[in-house]
């Protein structure tokens, strides 16, 4: 990346030291101060001169330098940077580096093309480091690696599905029905993320009742990024930090920057992870008995002959089974397989002084805990920097992934045709298992036979992607006291997605139905973005620091989504044209966002940094596409230790820092037309007026946050907090709100009202112990968020999930966004509210005698309510493991279900999970030339959950969370997550580890 | 320095070149409503009139069920949706909830389809009298007008007293609510009155799938009228049903099965017919209600032509059925919207109500005779000829989406079986939260 240079500009500037002709060679050795271990990768260089090196795997240096020199720089990312001083004649320099535990010389990117040290930072952003991000227990996608590691986020996963799904909210509700979820960039790419539905609503039907959206839990697209590429992540949660990427950038942004090259040796890193995945939850099924076998058919006192005869047989029925030895747990047969998992990772990286570069290969492969289910990743990343001469830098990343993921059926229907809903209400007494012949018997007591469907259908989501992006940095002007920059970005971000469902036309629910069905979808998308900014930096004196920015934006997309159902297979076939009937949907989505901005920062002293900036944003999905939308910006930073009147030497950052800023989220595409939809009957084609009503005068919504905090760090960074207020407004909001059924349109565009989050985040972290045999470092997160909506000028409305009758969110005047309203005895009631309480993560790395690291992550989410149609549906199908349990004097399964008491379903989702655990092992070589270092260890993701929650993981959503919506299918929303609906059951992983660098 | 500036008027000039598209992005799918209206051609216009043809079709399945289930026609089972057999049935202490799929997705399809037909008559307004004459342009405006009566009666009949709206024009804001369902349906005749006399003369130029024989002027003045006196009766205005069956398809002799229909196909773009699932299927089943088996006459045919026994009984909730009922024989099966039967049973009633008993008989025998059964001898008086018009009206449209409202309008509900203790035989569905949070 080319950002950190800018730093350096400013250090080149400041010394002027006059170079002589003479050279002298210096050499040394760079080592941790506490432990004494040699630092690999050191940059040791001479000031205001490009003369510099790195230090080799034992920590040594040589460098030629002028005579005359007097001093070197030394930096190194997480070590406070050094300025040595040397005498005439020194050939010898030991450096001794301190760890900076506060992290307050990291660079932090707080404008598109600028960054600031984080001593001088106004925001809380997070930063993640690759070893956070997967130096513990390595998730199975990208995403799932930031659960629990970002104070102020709720990152949900949707569900257990091989290829990932996650929801990440940061700072609470920012949108309910426009884009809710972070825009992800990496390495100045604007990385897609959506989630695109395989169409398996035409066999599930399951939007066709109680609630409209897709429930087709497709995978993400941000889980192809591979995780081990990442060099660092940082996250601007809210539109105080993150205001320059303008109407984008309401959700937050995640930056990522890849792994790049460093001039030297090339380095040689291969890393093996071989594990296995089990579930995480199984239910437990109930456990029949004659008497309850027989229930299943009705009453015992009954009056109707039939019930009594079917009574009798299904009597008979256990009987037989239980005698025979045939009584199955049918939920630990299909979700109880030990999946494999194993990845493989490949780097090369080095280069020249001129050229850098970085190339790696991955390879993921996953079994799931379903058999036939899994992931497969194949990703190649070549990242090369150049410099063309000492003016002009370049920077070019490339990233090809191909993935496929098999991800069952699941989650809700109304054909009783996913894994789940046939397990609801299959008991344990009849067999399903295939005879010799290889035909499986029909399920009585379910429209499908799960182990026949987990056997015989396909499901698969088939990703070629390509990402690039360039970036070009040139200094046009250069003085002792300003630098003028150009710096140029473009990104292309295309991705090919096939999907693929097939279901063979003898299945039990397709046999004397559609006669088996093939769904076949291929999506092609591409993005770009584009950006140029100049930069100067003017500092007229050693006091004054002045940056000003200045640029323009452009980002374009094409979506062309086209699906074809056929039905009626030719036996054994799976070509769409094999088939007795055809139905193609398609749907385009295209737009085009410009905008362009200006700020200024100024750093005072070092000790106040103040700055300000304004972007200007236009969107063709909004209303009026001409039209410029306004959001400001403003920070500002005092850090009292700087200040000359500072005596207390105990605390050696104090730092108090607000910042304002504005950030919108256009509408989504097509939200200003009202549709004609495609409708035939008989042969003829119609058109018929969708009841999605469009609003021409549709508008972003504009985000308004301040933050203000306080970061103080005492005993030379042992100890640090960081605590932040945040006050989120978010106006205009954008909601696809209940229009009373009587206009002919059951929802309507309209920027409804506003909306505010307030929330707290502490960081705390602490050095307890730090000798040079053991090492430990602590750090606890706690944060929380409160939403409310503060204003509606549409009246209140269910926003989903089922109906009253079974637990709904919804949007009411002065009432959190994420309450939950359900009917209790006829009326309708508060039930809960989705929001935790609070969430805290505590994360400890403790490293013994130098080559034993112990690294944990735990994270506990309090309160945050789910609704449960899990339970719900195995009640109806009278299998909940704990049915016979007596409620009100009546079996709790049939209680529940007649209560009329939608309270019931919603439960909490509290929970404690050691998310990440690792134990690494640094293997001591010596003598060796070739390998540099060997490291092994064992890890355990997401392996101990401790909740009351009844489902599979209080981490679920059946609908979603990027889900886009089309023009037939309506995506999933921002709120709708925590809603349990026979989800793929969630897993945890072990592995083993060895890594080699050579 | 010379390079630099050539990189960069070349990035600026690629910057430049992405810029360039210029100009608003419209809607790459679909037409929108505000183009097909402005200034629509003659294949606009089909389509229209399409879709809404289409649209009618939509969550009928849901409707029929829903009427079916609480009016003790059938049960309807289902492995991933328990409302069928709780809340529908008032298990428990359960209510009908006022803003789930049941009733909320049959009662917002039926105003779209009604906001379609009002888009039409904006098109048609702004048709050019080169694209349709004014016959022409009649046909287009009556068809409009006798469906939104039609749709408007469908979602009167499910909240009754808890009321609906008056579908209102486009731009123009919504009616109150109305809940003296009287005053609904006297609205729903006035649309039909109104396409009555846009049909009169016009020249129909536009096709339709399931209309048959009434795809002309004439035969949807006779569809309308059709709908018309089934209004009348419940509106118990017995002379004016006669009036419109005279000019109805109503034919005493004539084919039972002979009226309107839906029409369902597995082809690309249309939606096929839900209510049909295989016999014998399990998960997803419909069963007759216990009752209708068991008070069937003896040799009614019409218990074997409409439900099949099973081989195994189908049970859930506590709740069990034997036969499957089998009206719509495959996912391409048509679903009735009204046929001569029906009018023929209109006829009987009107005709009791106004103490014409032989002429009654006559219809009711008619019926009877086709089914299999000998003609009526039991008592000629107008407690005991209601009671046989009920009985036949229950068995020759069962299914239809009458049972239920028959046994309200006649106060009878009470006499529906209830099958679990605690559970309810629901009198009207709730007003849909959407309309009453406004």
């Amino acid at each position: 990346m080319l950002l950190p240079k800018s730093g350096l500009l400013v250090l080149l500037c400041l010394c002027s030291t006059l170079a002589l002709f003479a050279q002298q060679n210096i050499t040394g050795k760079t080592r941790d101060a506490v432990s004494g271990r040699p630092i690999p990768g050191v940059t040791v260089r001479v000031p205001n001169t490009n003369k510099g090196t790195i230090s080799d795997a034992s920590g040594n240096y040589t460098l030629v330098v002028p005579a005359g020199t007097t001093s070197l720089l030394v930096s190194y990312t997480g070590y406070k940077s050094q300025t040595i001083p040397i005498k005439a004649d020194q050939s010898v320099v030991n450096i001794s580096m301190e760890e900076d535990f506060a992290r307050l010389e990291e660079i932090v990117v707080t404008g598109l093309a600028t960054n600031v040290k984080r001593a001088n930072l106004a925001n809380a952003v997070a930063t993640i480091s690759g070893k956070e991000l997967t130096g513990v227990a390595p998730a199975q996608t990208f995403d799932a690696a930031l659960s629990g590691k970002i104070p102020g986020a709720l990152i949900t996963a949707n569900s257990g599905a091989p290829g990932g799904g996650i929801s990440v909210k940061m700072r609470g509700i920012t949108s309910v029905f426009g884009n809710s979820q972070p825009l992800y960039v990496v390495d100045g790419v604007f990385f897609s993320s959506a989630s695109i539905p395989a169409g398996l609503n035409d066999v599930t039907a399951a939007a066709t009742a109680g609630n409209p959206n897709n429930q087709d839990n497709p995978s993400s697209r941000i889980a192809d990024l591979n995780p081990e590429d990442i060099e660092n992540i940082e996250i601007l949660k809210g539109a105080s930090a993150s205001a320059l990427y303008g109407a984008k950038a309401a959700a937050g942004v995640v930056i990522i920057t890849t792994k790049k090259g460093k001039s030297g040796k090339t380095k040689i890193s291969i890393n093996q992870e071989t594990g296995f995945v089990k579930e995480r939850h199984l239910l437990g099924v109930r456990t029949f008995t004659p008497e309850t076998a027989a229930d299943l058919a009705g009453t015992a006192d009954n009056p109707d002959p039939a019930v009594q005869a079917k009574r009798a047989a299904l009597k008979a029925q256990f009987n037989d089974a239980k005698s025979a030895g045939k009584i199955y747990d049918y939920e630990r047969e299909m979700y109880g397989q030990t999946g494999l998992l194993l990845n493989t990772n490949v780097s090369v990286s080095g280069g020249g002084d001129k050229t850098t570069f970085y190339l790696s290969g991955n390879r993921r492969q996953e079994q799931g805990i379903i058999k036939g289910t899994g992931y497969f990743n194949n990703s190649l990343r070549l990242n090369v920097d150049h410099k063309i001469n000492d003016r002009i830098s370049l920077g070019v990343t490339t990233n090809y992934i191909g993935s496929s993921s098999d991800r069952g059926l699941t989650n809700n229907d109304n054909n009783g045709v996913t894994f789940g809903v046939a397990l609801s209400s299959t008991p344990d007494f009849i067999d399903l298992h295939p005879n010799a012949l290889g035909e499986y018997p029909r399920n009585p007591f379910a429209a499908s036979n799960p182990l026949e469907t987990r056997d015989r259908i396909i499901n698969n989501e088939l990703t070629n992607r390509f990402v690039g992006g360039a970036n070009i940095e040139i200094k046009f002007q250069q003085s002792a006291h300003s630098t003028t920059k150009f710096v140029g970005r473009g990104g292309l971000d295309y991705f090919n997605f096939k999907t693929a469902a097939l279901f063979p036309r003898d299945l039990q629910f397709e046999e004397n139905g559609l006669l088996g069905q093939s769904i076949q979808g291929n999506t092609n998308s591409s993005n770009t973005n584009w950006g140029g900014f100049f930069v100067n930096t003017f500092i007229p004196n050693e006091n004054i620091s002045l940056t000003s920015s200045a640029g323009a934006t452009l980002e374009t997309g094409f979506m062309d989504n086209i699906v074809t159902s056929a039905s009626n297979l030719v036996s054994g076939q799976s070509n769409l044209d094999a088939s007795g009937n055809t139905t193609t949907r398609q749907f385009r989505q295209k737009y085009r966002d410009n905008g362009f901005f200006v700020q200024e920062e100024l750093t005072l002293i070092d000790a106040f940094t103040i700055s300000g900036g304004v972007r200007f944003d236009r969107s063709t999905n909004n209303g009026d596409y001409k039209k410029y939308y306004v959001f400001p910006k403003g920070a500002v930073s005092w850090n009292l230790t700087k200040m000359k009147f500072w005596k207390v030497d105990a605390i050696d950052n104090l730092k108090v820092r607000a910042a304002y800023g504005q950030s919108g989220n256009v509408p989504p595409y097509g939200s200003k037309f009202t549709a004609m939809l495609g409708s035939n009957i008989g042969g003829l084609p119609g058109v018929l007026v969708d009841n999605l009503q469009g609003n021409a005068q549709i508008k972003p919504e504009r985000q308004a946050e301040f933050e203000t905090g306080l970061d103080i760090s005492v005993l030379k960074g042992r100890i640090s907090l960081e605590a932040t207020y945040y006050d989120k407004t978010i106006t205009d909001v954008l909601l696809r709100h209940n229009l009373p059924g009587s206009t002919g349109f059951a929802t309507e565009w309209k920027n409804s009202g506003d909306l505010k989050n307030q929330g707290i985040e502490l960081g705390l972290t602490v050095i307890p112990v730090n000798t040079p045999n053991f090492k430990w470092t602590s750090n606890l997160n706690w944060w929380r968020n409160r939403s409310k909506v503060t204003r509606l000028i549409i009246p209140p409305f269910a926003i989903g999930a089922f109906g009253n009758s079974l637990g709904t969110f919804y949007l009411e005047q002065g009432k959190p966004a994420t309450q939950i309203k359900g009917n209790v005895g006829g009326q309708l009631k508060l039930l809960g509210d989705a929001e935790p309480k609070f969430q805290a993560s505590f994360f400890n790395e403790l490293t013994i005698f130098k080559n034993f690291s112990l690294r944990f992550l735990i994270h506990w989410k309090k309160g945050g309510d789910n609704i449960n149609l899990t339970e719900l549906l195995t009640d109806l199908g009278s299998t909940t493991v704990d049915y016979d349990d007596v409620i009100n004097g009546m079996k709790a399964g049939l209680y529940r279900q007649n209560a009329g008491d939608a309270s019931i379903y919603v439960q909490d989702a509290s929970y404690v999970r050691i998310r990440e655990i690792g134990l690494y092992y640094s293997i001591p070589l010596k003598n060796t030339e070739k390998i540099k270092s060997i490291r092994v260890g064992i890890s355990a993701n997401n392996f101990f959950t401790w909740t009351r929650y009844k489902g599979y993981d209080p981490e679920v959503s059946n609908f979603g969370s990027n889900t886009i919506t089309t023009s037939q299918s309506r995506g999933s929303n921002g709120l709708s997550t925590g809603v349990d609906v026979t989800p793929y059951p969630a897993s945890k992983r072990a592995s083993f580890h060895v890594g080699i660098d050579f | 320095m010379k390079k630099h500036i050539s990189i960069i008027s070349i990035f600026f000039f690629l910057l430049g070149f992405a810029a360039c598209q210029k100009g608003e992005i419209n809607s790459l799918n679909t037409p929108v409503v505000a183009g097909i209206t402005a200034d629509p051609s003659k294949s606009d216009l089909f389509n229209l009139v399409t879709g809404a043809e289409s649209g009618m079709r939509f969550n009928m399945a849901v409707y029929l069920d829903g009427l079916g289930v609480i009016g003790r026609e059938i049960y309807r089972f289902s492995g991933a949706e328990p409302r069928y057999t709780t809340d529908l049935l008032g298990a428990g202490t359960k209510v009908l909830d006022n803003n789930t799929f049941y009733l909320t997705n049959p009662w917002n399809s039926r105003y779209q389809v009604m906001r379609q037909c009002f888009i039409l008559l904006d098109a048609v307004k702004n048709t050019r009298s080169a694209v349709a004459t004014d016959a022409q342009k009649k046909a287009f405006t009556g068809f409009a007008k006798t469906i939104i009566g039609y749709q408007l009666l469908l979602n009167i009949n499910m909240t009754d007293s808890n009321g609906a709206r008056i579908p209102q024009p486009n731009g123009s804001p919504i009616g109150p609510i109305i809940t003296d369902p009287g005053a609904v349906m006297d609205a729903a005749l006035k649309f039909l009155d109104d396409g009555k006399a846009d049909l009169t003369g016009a020249e129909v130029i536009f096709p339709l799938s399931g209309f048959g024989n009434y795809s002309n002027a004439a035969g949807l003045l006779k569809f309308n009228r059709a709908i018309a006196a089934r209004i009348y009766t419940y509106r118990k205005n017995w002379t004016a049903a006669l009036t419109a069956l005279n000019e109805s398809f109503l034919n005493l002799n004539g084919p039972l099965n002979d009226g309107v229909y839906h029409t369902f196909s597995t082809n690309g773009g249309d939606i096929a017919n839900t209510l049909f699932l295989p016999p014998n299927g399990n998960g997803e089943v419909r069963v007759a209600h216990p009752a209708f088996v068991t008070d069937a006459l003896p040799n009614d045919d019409r218990l074997s032509t409409k439900t099949a026994l099973r081989n195994s009984s189908a049970s859930q909730s506590g709740l069990t059925g034997n036969r499957d009922v089998i009206i719509w024989s495959s996912l391409n099966a048509p679903v009735s919207i009204i046929r001569n039967e029906e009018l023929i049973l209109i006829y009987a009633e009107a005709k009791i109500q106004t103490g014409s008993f032989p002429d009654a008989i006559v219809a009711l025998n008619r019926i009877r005779v086709s089914h299999n059964l000998t003609p009526y001898a039991g008592a000629v008086t107008f407690n005991a000829l209601i009671n046989e018009l009920l009985y036949n009206r229950r068995y020759s449209l069962f299914m239809e989406g009458h049972r239920w409202i028959d046994m309200r309008r006649y106060g009878r509900l009470s006499q529906l079986p209830i099958d679990r203790p605690g559970d309810d035989v629901w009198a009207r569905y709730p007003l849909p939260q959407n309309e009453s949070n406004q």
